[in-house]
């Protein structure tokens, strides 16, 4: 079997071991089966990295870009970035048991999704490209980190709140404190992201086809996310929201965006954005 | 000779604090050199605390057939405390043997203290034990024993998690402000009113890195004192909701009849901070903090009960680590019961000579491997001399054994020494081991050149 053929499988084995390690060893509260568990999730990851680079390059650039499984294969890379960076500065390794698993479901359907493109307006510059589909990946990469934090807050507050009382799993999770931290700089940095993504996505269209707005389905929940975290922005940034209101919001945002990238893109047929075989 | 290894005491459960501090040892000096003066025993070690007072004694069965030591004893200790010998007869509990050895490793492990993991009774067990070292009271066996119950108390630490969570009030307040704002530097508290409890949560919160702490009484004057002792800053009683935008933590512990800290004030102060979190700490009864003050967001509230209600759950968690725990004693026991029974002549001389001829039949196999292919005659010549040349080197020192062993009370000394010479017991050897006790502090590496073949015999046989 030749590379590109076999670095697909052996990224889904790695990051399914690694997710599974990972889950198995938070549960017993054993550190080395963790390590284990982030060092073949970290195998994966270079994995990835190869195999994107290997799509870049083996194929003509325009059909790549545009392909679902590259632009699955990105998202999931992102995430992990994202996390990587989160555990570096926050020493929040915690989010490793929300990043492992959705790589892995983004990489899997990356995988399942060979064949299909998108359908592209005419008129590409692969400036505009970048710019729509790199920061609106970047966005959702945070938005995922911050979905795995919200629901970890949510349910520790919860405990600590009415008093339940903290079981060893919970013990061993960061504090709440370090959890808000989380959602402050995922809204900070994931809402001027997510709105450079989406302007950018209304001039490419005006670009292309002297139409900023056509009643496609996902720019009118594009919008909907925008506007919802548009407000998540200035509550948080403004009005000094903390805590449970933003990691609940951050959340259904979160849940948006991925039903507008799975359930629209491969389920609606629409002009701009479906993915077709 | 037989050993035999009783152990009397009284602890919290089985007498109250007026006959313990009656029967307490702990001003008593030389306790241990009396009684060995008085009762025909070997060895003694006393551990007085003030949840306990166990005395450990070692004695022969042949020197003391048919007395009875625990009455000795009993006579002897009620002799020294002064006090009634019925009464302290009617409050200790006797083990024996075994039994004894059980007791002591669970007593070590803090399985049988009045709060089970605390770990403090260890430090206690080990002053006793250097005591009855330096007395000269302790032997063979306790020593032994006491080392084992010191490695029992360390392994059930680590593999078990009975000393993991927190099993004090104030304690467990600490650990939830932890669960809360993650680090506590930098962050702010304040005692409203002033208790020993409160005090006692505030002197762990500094500890634990809290930057400032105000105090604040309805007696101004009474709040500069405890600022002063504590390193905090007094606070008028009229301006403690103003102050309260800038606190983290707050424990309230007031006299007051009614709620002094109410929901709409605390509203207010978290438009202030902008919803930074807060935890209140309620230790007074009745209670100081509205119960509504919960239901805010970012507000975390937790009455005396509460507190009470995690300590209590952490304590059964910790119930249910002691049975691992005593899976861990019953093994050690198991393991000293084998030492106990090698402690005789027979056994040690029977494990030398199984010792040599390991040696001997390893070294034989080594050399005819070298010499490949050699005639049976050559080869059981051979045998014959490495067997002769271990077993003519272990002829004077058995011959000596035997000997010592003929005298009164210096058997178990030689045995134990023969046994850690030749490393019988198999023991892990700690290489930081009497570092105190060292003479000098040359630094010369301990393995000699028998060793070092041997390990390139080992590396050779790895290599093939």
């Amino acid at each position: 079997m030749a590379l590109p053929d076999i670095l697909p499988v052996l990224v889904i084995g790695l990051y399914f071991l690694g997710t599974g390690l990972y889950v198995l060893g938070s549960v017993l509260r054993n550190e080395r089966v963790k390590r284990t568990a982030l060092v073949l999730a970290a195998i994966g990851f270079v994995l990835h990295g190869i195999d994107l680079a290997v799509q870049l390059v083996g194929t003509p650039h325009r059909d790549v870009v545009t392909s679902a499984r590259f632009l699955f294969c990105l998202l999931g890379f992102g995430i992990l970035l994202i996390f990587i960076v989160l555990w570096w500065r926050l020493r929040m390794r915690f989010l490793a048991i929300v990043a492992l698993p959705l790589a892995l479901i983004f990489y899997a359907t990356a995988k399942a999704a060979t064949g299909v493109n998108a359908s592209l307006p005419p008129m590409l510059s692969g400036l505009f490209f970048l710019l729509h589909i790199g920061t609106l990946f970047a966005s959702m990469a945070l938005l995922a980190m911050a979905f795995g934090a919200g629901l970890a807050f949510l349910h520790l507050e919860k405990r600590i709140k009415t008093k339940t009382g903290l079981k060893k799993f919970q013990q061993d999770m960061p504090s709440l404190d370090t959890f808000d931290k989380v959602n402050h700089w995922v809204v900070v940095l994931g809402f001027p992201l997510y709105s450079l993504g989406v302007v950018s996505g209304f001039v490419w269209a005006w670009l292309a086809s002297k139409r900023v707005f056509s009643f496609d389905p996902k720019e009118i929940l594009s919008l909907v996310v925008l506007a919802l975290f548009a407000y998540l922005f200035h509550q948080r940034v403004a009005s000094g929201w903390r805590g449970r209101k933003p990691a609940v919001m951050t959340i259904a945002v979160f849940l948006l965006t991925v039903l507008s990238m799975l359930g629209i893109n491969f389920l609606v047929p629409t002009t701009f954005h479906g993915f077709k075989p | 000779m037989d050993k035999n290894i009783f152990l009397v005491g009284l602890n919290h459960r089985s007498a109250g604090v007026d006959v313990r501090e009656k029967f307490a040892l702990t001003s008593v000096a030389d306790f241990e050199t009396s009684l060995l003066a008085a009762c025909p025993v070997r060895e003694v070690m006393a551990l007085s605390t003030c949840n306990r007072v166990e005395i450990l004694v070692v004695a022969d069965s042949t020197r003391c057939q048919g007395m009875d030591i625990k009455a000795a004893v009993l006579a002897h200790w009620a002799e020294t405390c002064q006090g009634p010998l019925d009464v302290l007869r009617a409050h200790t509990y006797t083990h024996q043997g075994l039994d004894a050895v059980t007791h002591l490793f669970c007593v070590a492990a803090s399985l049988d203290s009045m709060i089970m993991g605390e770990p403090q009774i260890l430090g206690q067990l080990k002053n006793s034990y250097r005591k009855a070292v330096e007395t000269g009271t302790a032997r063979v066996v306790i020593n032994r024993l006491l080392h084992k119950s010191f490695s029992v108390a360390k392994r059930v630490r680590t593999e078990t998690a009975i000393a993991s969570s927190a099993v004090s009030i104030s304690y467990a307040a600490v650990e939830l402000a932890k669960k809360i704002f993650g680090d506590l530097a930098g962050k702010t508290a304040m005692l409203v009113g002033a208790g020993e409890m409160a005090e006692l949560a505030a002197t762990h919160l500094l500890a634990s890195g809290i930057e400032k702490l105000f105090i604040c009484n309805r007696t101004y004057a009474r709040a500069q004192e405890l600022a002063k002792t504590m390193h905090g800053e007094a606070v008028f009683f009229e301006d403690m909701v103003e102050r309260l935008s800038g606190v983290d933590i707050v424990i309230s512990s007031t006299g007051s009849p009614t709620a002094i800290i109410r929901a709409k004030d605390i509203r207010e102060v978290l438009k202030k901070r902008r919803n930074r979190a807060m935890f209140f700490i309620d230790i007074a009864v009745p209670r100081d903090i509205d119960p509504d003050v919960n239901s805010l967001d970012n507000v975390y509230l937790y009455d005396i009960d509460d507190l009470k209600e995690v300590v209590e759950e952490n304590l059964s968690a910790r119930k249910g680590e002691a049975v691992k725990a005593r899976a861990i004693v019953d093994l050690e026991t198991e393991a000293f019961a084998a030492w106990m029974k090698s402690l005789a002549l027979q056994p040690t001389i029977t494990d030398l000579l199984g010792r040599a001829e390991d040696v001997a039949q390893r070294e034989l196999a080594k050399t005819l491997k070298r010499l490949g292919s050699v005639d049976d005659e050559t080869r059981q010549a051979l045998e014959v001399l490495v067997n002769s040349v271990s077993r003519k080197l272990l002829h004077e020192p058995i011959c000596f054994l035997k000997r010592r062993t003929r005298e009164e009370g210096s058997s178990d000394r030689f045995i134990d020494v023969t046994r850690r010479i030749f490393n019988l017991d198999s023991d892990p050897i700690n290489p930081d081991a009497h570092l105190d006790r060292r003479a000098s502090d040359d630094d010369e590496p301990l393995d000699c050149e028998c060793c070092r073949d041997d390990e390139l015999d080992r590396k050779e046989q790895d290599k093939q």
